[in-house]
């Protein structure tokens, strides 16, 4: 009925007025029927013949009248009612066919009416909701299909049932219907209205627990299955699905969720078991060098937490277990050059992995260091066969090796060296290596060696090298001298009687020997030499001593040896002397490169031809440690090198032993070298000197800390004093808690600290 | 001012010139007297040891008061007396100790006897006493004591007084250790105060000296022993 009242001509004294205040009750349910019937047939799809005007009017009419609450109320009562009766019957129906498709349209269409409803009472949404604080229409109309319809108790567990086996289906490698179940969760999303609660509640949540269950049971079976490396790339491609699946047709919001569940399932709570398996697990990826299957695990357990931190543990046991070998002492004596040359392997292996598998991920790079730092410092001669292989590489006649290629090596070996504990020892044991070097003139190359003192330099400062560097200048200083004593000689005509003399000066202090008192008694020739280089290096620098160090010389000598003697073998014998002597080999002239030590025993067959063993000592007083040395390398050495005979032809030396010289000497070169009895390294005697010399030093080193630390905080309690001189003295070595206590007690009794009366353990430093 | 005299008995003829400082309050019989007390010094004291009591006269002194020289009260004595050399007393040192214990005779020191065992009990003395035994008993020049001596020394000193002294003696005993400092001498007595007879408040961070804590690792290792065999039984 248009009959819009006319209330205004009633009313004729007051011209403008507006509508009626009230209106009759039978005027608003007509109203109320028009409009019911109108929401019916839009329901019903029959909106064609609906005029919107008229509707929006009559809405606009009743809640201006103040019938917003009737016309609320009616609207709920209808759209329940179609629910109801109609579309939940229709969907019932359906349950077993086509049930998702029903829903659906049945969710269009309800979608549709809803926006058309709303559009009419749209001024009951402005005005009426926004007063009363309900919900407006068409989030009314969710609200009563989520629960007329989707929480329906059929409707519900059926709709949740349906989508899960379509997924499970789909998992299994079926094809499903992905549009209607995109459909179904967009639906859902949207019934949360301002939420994504019905979606979750009525979907993702069964749907992540029945996932979990699913993937459970699917870990269990691939990993009984199959190896390491398959069973990762089979995660690695069922995540790849699941967030597509996510993406596509289930919510993208889920996504995150559902992967989690997977990393959970088959990653996290098999890590150790994937890690750790037989012939395919971690291990054996790096026994085999697979780095890219390495590279998966790595990106894979990147996703858990802790997953790292299992690949890790599991990579630095092997890598502790390998380690450790190669640390071990061999048997048979360790090759000081295959033992470093092995780790460096080993560092260049892991590293190799680190860079090509843990895109150099910290953690892992923390863990090689540490586990390298452990096993190095388990074999207490790993400093000295640094110093050796180190040594080894800076030597003349290393097999070509170009400048680069000694650059990388000696790279790899600070690395190594950083790794230390105890690098005081190595400075020792570097310093005497530099030593030898130096003096027989071994290096490779000045620069190789120059290069190598500072990177030692950068690493633990300037104090561990001023002494190296001071040997080098040494050197050089050295040569500096020779020239002006060579030009010395000249001026003054001194005859040093044919005696090419070479000297090089050592600063005692810089240089690792102890100056040797024992003084030999030299040749006169060369003695006299050497006063003459003595008388001139002490007019130029007054003040100063010179001793000689015989021990660490060397000489040419000319030798001439008498031919080969027919010896008294027996009465049988027609010696032909002719036949020997005319063959023109009997002289055989060489010159001997040999040490001084050699030197000054060979010059006595000058005097005499025949020297016992005791004779020797007794007349050049050489200590008996080397003289045994060298008259071993003398006479009993390799046969080119047995410039003397010995009497017996025993092994050992006795001092009734009588030595001449072995004129039968034959050798190919003209230069013959006579090689000391030298062995590489130290032998055990010695190494026990030089730890004690290291542990003497090390008292000291810590002493002096101590006094350092206290000077400056004049009061200190003990842990923490303790504690600050570890700190200080770590880079050199590492001191134990015990040692320092005594070098402290030391102290006190020396009265350069005392215990403060109130406590007995603080210390306070005396001035 | 003249000095007070009580109920005089004896040595009455002894007071001499009034000396203001020399007040007898615990003298029954007479009052102190520096002159007596110097000339009692002069009966024990030698030429040939520059006016000083010598190990002759000490001897005799002992004898007189009818202790042993190793008495525990010869100590505490020449803790007051502050004598620097074990076996010596100048007449300063003498006068010092007899003036602080009122004494100028034989019988006197008699009677203090108690007196000087008691104060014993206080741990300030005792403590005291203790730390002077060390430097007392050192040799010219020397900064240790010699094993024995240290042994002894500390038995005297210790012994009844800290449950662990025999233990420590034997630990002392058997080690190879040539001579002890005084850090470790002061050391062993805080231990003996601070620390329980069955070790178990000792920390490894204590700062203890090194000796102790070797002394603790030996006697725990005896106790592990006894206590195996004692399951063993």
């Amino acid at each position: 009925m248009s009959g819009i009242s006319k209330g205004g001509k009633k009313d004729t004294k007051m011209r403008i007025r507006a509508f009626p205040i009230t209106m009759d009750e039978k005027y608003v349910n007509n109203i109320w029927a028009l409009l019911k019937n109108a929401i019916q047939e839009i329901q019903k799809k029959n909106n064609s013949g609906l005029s919107f005007e008229e509707l929006y009017r009559n809405a606009y009419t009743m809640v201006l009248h103040k019938h917003g609450e009737k016309l609320y109320t009616g609207l709920r009562e209808v759209v329940t009612e179609h629910l109801i009766n109609k579309v939940r019957v229709e969907v019932v129906d359906a349950l077993r066919n086509n049930f998702l498709q029903v829903l659906n349209s049945a969710w269009n269409d309800h979608q549709t009416s809803m926006v058309m409803i709303r559009d009419i009472l749209m001024y009951m949404d402005r005005v009426y909701v926004q007063q009363n604080n309900v919900e407006n229409v068409y989030n009314l109309g969710l609200m009563i299909f989520r629960d007329q319809i989707i929480r329906f108790p059929l409707v519900h567990s059926h709709l949740r049932d349906t989508l899960l086996t379509m997924v499970a289906k789909e998992r299994k490698g079926e094809v499903v219907d992905r549009g209607s179940v995109k459909n179904a969760c967009k639906m859902l999303m949207i019934l949360g209205i301002d939420s994504r609660s019905v979606y979750e509640e009525d979907f993702e949540k069964p749907f992540l627990i029945q996932s979990a269950e699913f993937y459970r049971l699917e870990s269990e079976k691939f990993l009984a299955e199959n190896s390491a490396s398959v069973y990762i790339k089979k995660v690695e491609a069922r995540i790849l699905e699941e967030a597509e699946r996510a993406t596509h047709y289930l919510d993208k919001s889920t996504e995150e969720p559902i992967v989690k569940v997977l990393e959970d399932e088959l990653i996290r709570k098999h890590m150790k078991t994937i890690v750790e398996m037989e012939n395919s697990g971690v291990v054996h990826m790096l026994k085999n060098n697979k780095s890219e299957d390495l590279a998966c695990m790595y990106k894979l357990f990147c996703r858990v937490p802790d997953g790292l931190r299992t690949m890790c543990d599991c990579i630095s046991a092997y890598l502790r277990e390998q380690g450790k070998a190669l640390v071990t002492e061999d048997d048979n004596g360790t090759n000081a050059i295959t033992f470093i040359q092995s780790l460096l392997d080993l560092k260049d292996r892991f590293d190799h992995f680190l860079h090509e598998s843990f895109s150099n991920d910290r953690l892992f790079k923390q863990m090689i260091s540490s586990d390298f730092e452990h096993f190095i410092n388990l074999n207490p001669r790993s400093p000295e066969y640094l110093s050796l292989f180190i040594d080894d590489r800076l030597r003349k006649g290393v097999k070509g090796m170009s400048e680069q290629e000694i650059e990388n090596v000696l790279d790899k070996s600070m690395v190594l060296f950083r790794f230390l504990q105890e690098k005081d020892v190595f400075e020792r044991y570097y310093k005497q290596h530099l030593a030898k070097r130096l003096l027989l003139n071994k290096s490779v190359s000045d620069d190789s060696e120059k290069n190598m003192i500072s990177k030692l330099k950068t690493e633990c400062g300037c104090q561990f090298t001023s002494k190296l560097e001071g040997m080098f200048k040494d050197m050089t200083v050295s040569n500096t001298i020779m020239e002006e004593f060579k030009h010395h000689l000249q001026q003054s005509v001194t005859n040093l009687n044919g005696v090419e003399l070479y000297v090089r000066v050592l600063t005692t202090g810089f240089w690792p020997f102890q100056s040797s008192l024992s003084k030999c008694n030299m040749p006169s020739a060369p003695n006299m030499a050497f006063e003459a280089f003595r008388r001139f290096y002490l007019g130029k620098h007054s003040g100063r001593q010179l001793s000689l160090q015989p021990q660490h010389g060397s000489a040419d000598l000319h030798a001439t040896f008498f031919g080969i003697k027919r010896a008294n073998t027996g009465p049988m014998d027609l010696v032909d002397e002719g036949a020997a002597s005319s063959s023109g080999k009997s002289l055989r002239r060489h010159i001997i490169q040999v040490s001084t030590y050699h030197m000054v025993i060979l010059m006595l067959f000058n005097k005499k031809e025949s020297w016992s063993y005791d004779e020797i000592k007794n007349e050049t007083d050489i200590p008996e440690r080397d003289l045994m040395r060298a008259l071993q390398s003398l006479a009993l050495g390799k046969i080119t090198q047995r410039v003397l005979s010995k009497d017996p032809k025993t092994k050992d030396i006795e001092p009734d032993h009588m030595f001449t010289v072995n004129d039968q000497f034959t050798s190919k070169l003209f230069r013959v070298k006579i090689q000391s009895v030298a062995t590489k390294g130290d032998t055990e005697p010695e190494r026990n000197e030089t730890r004690n010399k290291v542990d003497e030093d090390r008292k000291h080193e810590i002493e002096a800390a101590i006094v350092r630390i206290m000077k400056a905080r004049k009061r200190l309690q003990h842990n923490v004093l303790v504690a600050e001189v570890t700190e200080q003295l770590k880079a050199r070595f590492l001191p134990s808690p015990v040692v320092i206590k005594k070098r402290i007690e030391g102290l006190i009794e020396r009265e350069y600290l005392s215990r403060t009366a109130e406590d007995r353990k603080i210390y306070t430093y005396v001035a | 001012m003249p000095p007070r005299k009580k109920r005089s008995s004896t040595a009455e003829n002894e007071v001499d010139k009034p000396k203001k400082r020399l007040c007898s309050k615990k003298s029954a019989d007479s009052s102190f007297s520096v002159k007596r007390c110097t000339t009692w010094f002069k009966t024990y004291c030698s030429a040939e040891n520059d006016g000083s009591i010598g190990p002759d006269g000490m001897e005799k002194f002992c004898k007189d008061l009818g202790v042993e020289p190793e008495n525990i009260v010869m100590l505490v004595l020449a803790y007051r007396m502050e004598a620097k050399h074990m076996g010596y007393f100048t007449l300063n040192e003498w006068l010092k100790g007899m003036t602080y214990l009122q004494c100028d005779s034989i019988e006197k020191l008699n009677r203090k006897f108690d007196v000087l065992n008691a104060s014993l009990s206080d741990s300030v003395t005792f403590r005291n006493v203790y730390r002077f035994a060390f430097e007392f008993s050192l040799e010219n020049g020397i900064r240790s004591l010699d094993k024995t001596t240290a042994i002894e020394l500390m038995n005297l000193l210790l012994d009844g007084r800290w449950s662990l002294s025999k233990e420590f003696m034997q630990f002392l005993e058997q080690s190879k250790f040539k001579g002890m400092n005084k850090d470790q001498w002061y050391n062993v007595y805080e231990f003996s105060h601070h620390i329980l007879p069955d070790l178990s408040n000792y920390d490894e961070d204590g700062a203890w000296p090194v000796l102790l804590d070797e002394f603790v690792e030996w006697h725990r290792q005896r106790s592990n022993k006894t206590s195996e065999t004692g399951v063993d039984c």
